[in-house]
C-alpha cells in the first residue's frame, strides 16, 4: 500500500442517491422469480420464492413387501412420481384395501421410482425474499432473485445479523433503548426503526422483540451477546463494531435527519466476497423526474478530506486529512507504515495507518 | 497446456484483502522484477469485481515504469507490442473466497482417503463429508450426508491399479444418485476420479449427465506407492472452475490467464520444494486474512497443510475458536478477558486491512499469529516425518531456509520484526536462512514454475524474497541468564566481532544484506546447536542482520501477565534495536468488571419475557479499562546493542441412464 492514488474504505452516507441492490434467495436455495425486468417494486414486494434443499428417503418396495422381483413393484404402487404424499400414507400395499403396505415415513414428494425402490424429498420450508426498497427492476438474476435499482438515502454499517426490517425511523427514548415499554399497540415504536447511540444489552434484544420493534440501529454490542443478536428476530445494525463504542456523530446526525421516515434495515452479514453491506434504506421524497447521482464508489483519498479512524485510541473519531506524507511513518508500537496525517475535531494531529482509515459518501 | 515461452511476465495474485500484481521482464538476458502494485482487493461492495482491484494495481506498476499494461477497453494489453506496451503472459492465483466444499469417496480411510487427504492439502479445499466402506452410516444417511452438505466437488478414490472394482462402483453409485437427485439446482458440479484407472470410463459415464468428470492418476496406484500429484494438479483445474463460477469479476479478470485462476497455496509447496533442493529442507509459511498455509520440504519429501480458520482477518474469530483463549493470551504481557478478545477478533473480521495502530494491539495481533501458526503446526508436523509424526510437541526440526509471507509479516515495515516473529511462531532450532516475501512474488512464482521454470528459478536466485538474515538458534532450554553462545564474526575487512549472548535473550548483529562473514559460535552452558557444541559457518547477512536466538525452545514464555511483561518488550527491542517499550503497571491489573444493574425499568417486563438471550457472564462482563488505556508506554533505554532499523419431478424415460445405480 504507497500514499498514492489510495482508494479507502468506503461508506455510503447518502442524503440521496440513485444505488443498485441484488435481492437474492439465500445460496442454499433454488425458486421461482415472482416480478420481470422492468417491473415496479416496493419494500414489500415479493422478488422470489423458492424452497431449500431438503432430505431424501429411500424405501425398498420389494423388501418391504417381500415381492419376488423388481418386475412385481409397478402392480403394487399406490403413487407416480411428482405425487405429494403425507406421512404415513400407503405408497405400496398388495393388499386391495390398503390396510396393509409400505407407508410414507415423512411429508414430501416422491421423486423418483425405480429399480424397486421409492425415492421421496422432504418438504421444505418455504423461503422468500422481499424487494425491501422502492425502485425498479434492472435485471433478472436466473432462480435467485434480480437486481433492483432504487432511490433513496443509504447509511451502510458494519455488521448485521442476517435479518432484515421494515419500518419507520424513530429516535429511542432519552434514557434509552431499554426503557420502552407499554402495552400492545399504544407504543409509538411498535414495529418501527428504533436509533440508540448506546452500546446493545442483552435487555436490548429482550426490548426489540417485547415491544415488536422492525430493528434497532446500534453503534456496538458485546461480543458475549453475538449469539442472542444472530438469533434474535428483528433486524440489527451496527455502525461501529463490537464492544463497548458510541456511534459517531457524523452516523447519528445523519440518522437524525430521517426521523419519521420508512426505512429498511438488510441487516447483512458480512462475508469475504458479499457484494452487499449491511444498510439502512430510507425511502426520501425526490421530485417527480428528478434523478439523484449514482454513488461514487472511486474516492482517492487527499488532503481536506474527511476520514473516520476505525482502529487505535481514537477509532471512531472523524478528522480532516491534513497530509498525506510521502514516506512510511513509524507509529508508537515500532511499525512503519504509510500514513495520513489527520486532525481531529479535537484540534489534535495524529498519524493514522491509512488502511486504518475510512471515508463516507 | 500450450503455453506461449515467453518474454514479459505479470502476475496477479488476488488476496482477500489485497490484491498484488508483479511484472516480470528480462533483464540482460535473465528475468527479473521490475515493479509491483498492491491495492485493496475489490471482489466484495462495492465494485464486486476483482477487476478494478486489478486495473489499479496495473496503473502504480504503469506510474512507476512508464509502461502501459491496460488498453482504453480495460483489458490487459497481451501479447508486448513493439512500443512496449503490454506483456506477453498473463498468469492469475487467488487465496480469495470460500474453499471448494469436497465430499471425499474411498474404500479406505487408512489407505485411500489418507493418499486424497495428501491430494487436497495444497489446495483451498474444504472436506465437508467422507464416506468409505466403514462408514456405519446406512444408504439413506450417506445419500443425505451428500445433498445436504452442497458440495462443488466429488473427489473418488480408491483401489490400487488392476484392484477393486465393485466395491468402489457401489460407493460411486451413491454419490451419482446424490447428484441426480439435485441435478436442478443451478449449481456446476464437480467429480474429480483418482482411484483404480481400470474403472475410470464407468465413472466418467455414470457422472456424465449431472456433473463435469475430471480424472487424474490413481492417489494409491499399489499398497507401496503413493501419487497425489496428478489430483492436485486437477485440484487446481477444478478450484479454477469454481472460481470464475464464483462471479466477483472473476472470469473477466482472468481473460488471457495461461492457465486460468490457480489457487496460491499451490505455490507455497513449489518454492518450499526448491529451496529445499539448493539446501537440504525448508519451511514456507504465509499467513493471510482468511487462511494459513504451510509448505515443508525436507529432501525429496514435500506437504501443504493450509488451515482457513487460521487467519488475522477475515478468520481471526475462527481462528480464536480454533486455539482458545488461553493460547492467545499466553503470549500478552497485561491482562485481557475473552470478551475483550473476542471483541478485537470480531473487530478485525469487520476490518480486516486493519493495521495495529498502539502498543496494546500490536501484542494482541502478534499474539494471534504465534497462536494461530502453533495450531497449524500441529496439523501440519505429522506429515512431515516419522519423527514429527510421533511427537508433534517435539522442537521443530531444524530447517535450513524458512519463509514468511504476509502482510502481518511484510506490512509492518520492520524486517527485524518479521524475523522475530518467524522464530516466534515456528520456534527453529540450529542455523536457518530467514527470507521474507515482502513483494508477495511467491504466488507468482508458483504459477510461473508450471511455464516458464527458468523464470521462476532466475528469480528465486536473484534474490526475489527478501533476505532477512541467518539465525542461530538453542536446542533447548537456556539455563538462567548465563553466557549460552559465545559468538566470533569475521567480518570481511577481517574485523573480529565477538560477543556472549546470555540465555533467554537474542541479540543480532547488524551484518549488512549480502555482506558475507565468517561465523564462529559455541554453545555454553549444556546447550546445543543443531545438536551441535559448536559451529562454524560462513553468514551472509540481511535486513535484519545475523540473529541469534539463545531464548531457548521452546521458548520460555512467562507464565503470567507480570512475567511477560518483563520479557516480551525485551525481545522486541532486542530484535528491533529500539528503546524498550515498557508495559504499564496498570495494563497488569486484572479488572474486576463492575455490575452494572438492568435499568430498573425492565423488572415489570420480566415477568413476560419468556424469551431470554443468552446473558452468560451478563454482568461481569464489561471492557476492562485497560483497554482504553492510551499511549501508556514509556520509553526506557534498551538493554541490547542498537540495530538499525430442487429441481422438477423427473419423467420416467429420464430415469433410463440411472436405472443402474441401484442394481
Amino acid at each position: 500500500m504507497t500514499y498514492e492514488t489510495y482508494f479507502p474504505e468506503q461508506r455510503h452516507l447518502l442524503q440521496q442517491a440513485a444505488f443498485r441492490r441484488d435481492r437474492l434467495l439465500p445460496n442454499e436455495a433454488s425458486g421461482v422469480l415472482e416480478i420481470g425486468r422492468g417491473d415496479r417494486v416496493d419494500l414489500r414486494t415479493v422478488v422470489a420464492r423458492g424452497e431449500s434443499t431438503s432430505p431424501y428417503t429411500i424405501l425398498d418396495v420389494v423388501k418391504a413387501l417381500k415381492l419376488r422381483s423388481v418386475e412385481d413393484v409397478e402392480k403394487v404402487l399406490k403413487v407416480g412420481v411428482g405425487d405429494t404424499v403425507t406421512q404415513d400414507e400407503m405408497l405400496a400395499s398388495k393388499d386391495k384395501r390398503n390396510r396393509k403396505g409400505l407407508r410414507s415415513p415423512i411429508d414430501g414428494t416422491v421423486v423418483f421410482i425405480s429399480a424397486g425402490r421409492i425415492i421421496l424429498r422432504a418438504h421444505s420450508d418455504p423461503v422468500q425474499v422481499e424487494a425491501g426498497m422502492t425502485g425498479q427492476v434492472v435485471e433478472i438474476r436466473r432462480g435467485r432473485g434480480a437486481l433492483i435499482e432504487g432511490l433513496g438515502a443509504v447509511m451502510q454499517g458494519v455488521w448485521g445479523n442476517d435479518k432484515r426490517g421494515i419500518g419507520v425511523i424513530r429516535l429511542e427514548p432519552e434514557e434509552g433503548l431499554e426503557h420502552i415499554y407499554g402495552g400492545e399497540f399504544e407504543s409509538p415504536f411498535r414495529g418501527a426503526i428504533v436509533i440508540t447511540r448506546r452500546p446493545l444489552k442483552a435487555v436490548s434484544l429482550d426490548v426489540m422483540v417485547d415491544q415488536g420493534l422492525a430493528g434497532v440501529i446500534a453503534p456496538s454490542i458485546e461480543p458475549e451477546l453475538l449469539d442472542a443478536a444472530l438469533a434474535c428476530p428483528r433486524a440489527i445494525l451496527l455502525t461501529e463494531g463490537f464492544g463497548q463504542q458510541r456511534m459517531g456523530g457524523a452516523v447519528y446526525q445523519f440518522l437524525v435527519a430521517f426521523q419519521g421516515m420508512q426505512a429498511t434495515i438488510d441487516g447483512v452479514l458480512p462475508g469475504v466476497l458479499e457484494a452487499r453491506r449491511p444498510e439502512v434504506i430510507v425511502r426520501v421524497p425526490i421530485n417527480p423526474g428528478e434523478r439523484p447521482p449514482a454513488a461514487r464508489i472511486d474516492t482517492v483519498l487527499q488532503r481536506g478530506m474527511q476520514v473516520r479512524l476505525t482502529r487505535g485510541d481514537f477509532a471512531g473519531n472523524m478528522g480532516e486529512v491534513v497530509d498525506l506524507p510521502q514516506n512510511t511513518v513509524m507509529l508508537e508500537n515500532g511499525l512503519r507504515v504509510f500514513c495520513a496525517q489527520v486532525k481531529l475535531l479535537t484540534g489534535e494531529t495524529v498519524n493514522v495507518p491509512l488502511e486504518n482509515l475510512e471515508v463516507f459518501g | 497446456m500450450a503455453v506461449n515461452r515467453s518474454g514479459s511476465i505479470l502476475a496477479v495474485d488476488f488476496g482477500n484483502v489485497h490484491t498484488r500484481a508483479v511484472l516480470i521482464d528480462l533483464v540482460e538476458g535473465a528475468y527479473r522484477t521490475i515493479a509491483s502494485g498492491e491495492v485493496r482487493t475489490t471482489g466484495g461492495f462495492p465494485h464486486g469485481d476483482v477487476g478494478v482491484g486489478m486495473s489499479r494495481a496495473l496503473r502504480q506498476i504503469t506510474r512507476v515504469t512508464g509502461r502501459r499494461l491496460v488498453s482504453n477497453e480495460g483489458s490487459v494489453i497481451t501479447p508486448e507490442d513493439s512500443e512496449g506496451a503490454g506483456i506477453d503472459m498473463l498468469l492469475i492465483t487467488t487465496s480469495i473466497g470460500r474453499p471448494l466444499r469436497t465430499v471425499l469417496l474411498g474404500l479406505t480411510a487408512e489407505m485411500s482417503i489418507a493418499s486424497a487427504l495428501r491430494a487436497v492439502a495444497g489446495t483451498y479445499v474444504q472436506v465437508v463429508e467422507t464416506i468409505t466402506l466403514e462408514d456405519a452410516r446406512d444408504e439413506n444417511e450417506q445419500l443425505n450426508a451428500i445433498v445436504l452438505s452442497r458440495p462443488d466437488l466429488l473427489f473418488i478414490v480408491g483401489g490400487t491399479d488392476g484392484g477393486a472394482r465393485e466395491t468402489l462402483l457401489r460407493l460411486a453409485k451413491r454419490a451419482a444418485l446424490a447428484l441426480y437427485l439435485t441435478r436442478g439446482e443451478g449449481r456446476q458440479r464437480l467429480v474429480l476420479y483418482a482411484g483404480n484407472r481400470d474403472v475410470a470410463p464407468q465413472i466418467e459415464e455414470m457422472f456424465a449427465s449431472t456433473a463435469k468428470v475430471l480424472i487424474a492418476d490413481n492417489v494409491r496406484p499399489s499398497a507401496e506407492r503413493e501419487y497425489p500429484a496428478a489430483a492436485a494438479a486437477q485440484l487446481a483445474f477444478a478450484y479454477d472452475q469454481i472460481s470464475s463460477e464464483r462471479g466477483a469479476g472473476f472470469e473477466a479478470a482472468a481473460t488471457g490467464s495461461a492457465l486460468g485462476v490457480l489457487p496460491t497455496a499451490q505455490s507455497y509447496n513449489l518454492v518450499a520444494r526448491y529451496l529445499a533442493r539448493v539446501s537440504t529442507s525448508a519451511l514456507a509459511l504465509d499467513v493471510g486474512s482468511g487462511g494459513a498455509t504451510l509448505a515443508a520440504a525436507i529432501g525429496e519429501r514435500s506437504t501443504t497443510t493450509i488451515r482457513s480458520d487460521i487467519g488475522l482477518g477475515q478468520s481471526a474469530r475462527a481462528l480464536l475458536e480454533a486455539v482458545g483463549t488461553d493460547a492467545v493470551r499466553r503470549w500478552l504481557p497485561f491482562f485481557v478477558d475473552d470478551n475483550d478478545l473476542t471483541a478485537y477478533a470480531l473487530n478485525k473480521t469487520l476490518r480486516p486491512g486493519a493495521v495495529p495502530e498502539n502498543l496494546r494491539e500490536l501484542y494482541l495481533e502478534h499474539a494471534f499469529l504465534r497462536a494461530g501458526v502453533k495450531a497449524l503446526l500441529q496439523t501440519a508436523r505429522p506429515l512431515w516425518t516419522q519423527e514429527t509424526r510421533m511427537d508433534p510437541d517435539a522442537p521443530l526440526p531444524p530447517f535450513q531456509t524458512i519463509v514468511g509471507s504476509g502482510a502481518v509479516f511484510s506490512g509492518m515495515g520492520r524486517p527485524a520484526l518479521a524475523a522475530m516473529l518467524l522464530l516466534d511462531a515456528l520456534q527453529p532450532t540450529g542455523a536457518s536462512n530467514l527470507l521474507l516475501d515482502n513483494n508477495a512474488l511467491i504466488p507468482a512464482l508458483g504459477a510461473l514454475a508450471r511455464v516458464q521454470q527458468a523464470a521462476f528459478v532466475q528469480l528465486l536466485d536473484a534474490g526475489g524474497i527478501m533476505a532477512l538474515g541467518t539465525c542461530i538458534s538453542i536446542d533447548g532450554e537456556a539455563r538462567g541468564k548465563r553466557a549460552t553462545l559465545r559468538i566470533r564474526l569475521t567480518l570481511p575487512d577481517n574485523t573480529i566481532v565477538k560477543q556472549d549472548v546470555p540465555g533467554g535473550t537474542l541479540w543480532v548483529y547488524p551484518l549488512p544484506l549480502g555482506v558475507r562473514a565468517r561465523l564462529d559460535v559455541r554453545a555454553l552452558a549444556g546447550a546445543r546447536i543443531g545438536g551441535k557444541r559448536r559451529v562454524r559457518m560462513e553468514v551472509i547477512g540481511g535486513t535484519a542482520g545475523i540473529i541469534f536466538d539463545a531464548r531457548g525452545r521452546p521458548l520460555p514464555i512467562g507464565r503470567t501477565p507480570a512475567e511477560r511483561a518483563q520479557q516480551l518488550p525485551d525481545w522486541y527491542a532486542q530484535a528491533t534495536g529500539d528503546p524498550v517499550r515498557a508495559i504499564e503497571a496498570d495494563w497488569l491489573q486484572e479488572v474486576q468488571k463492575a455490575a452494572q444493574p438492568e435499568p430498573g425499568v425492565r423488572e415489570a417486563l420480566a415477568p413476560r419475557r419468556e424469551r431470554k438471550p443468552p446473558q452468560a457472564k451478563n454482568e461481569q462482563v464489561r471492557k476492562a479499562e485497560a483497554s482504553r488505556v492510551r499511549g501508556r508506554f514509556k520509553e526506557q533505554p534498551a538493554d541490547a546493542q542498537k540495530q538499525p532499523e430442487a429441481p422438477a419431478p423427473a419423467k420416467k424415460d429420464e430415469f433410463d441412464d440411472l436405472r443402474n445405480l441401484f442394481s
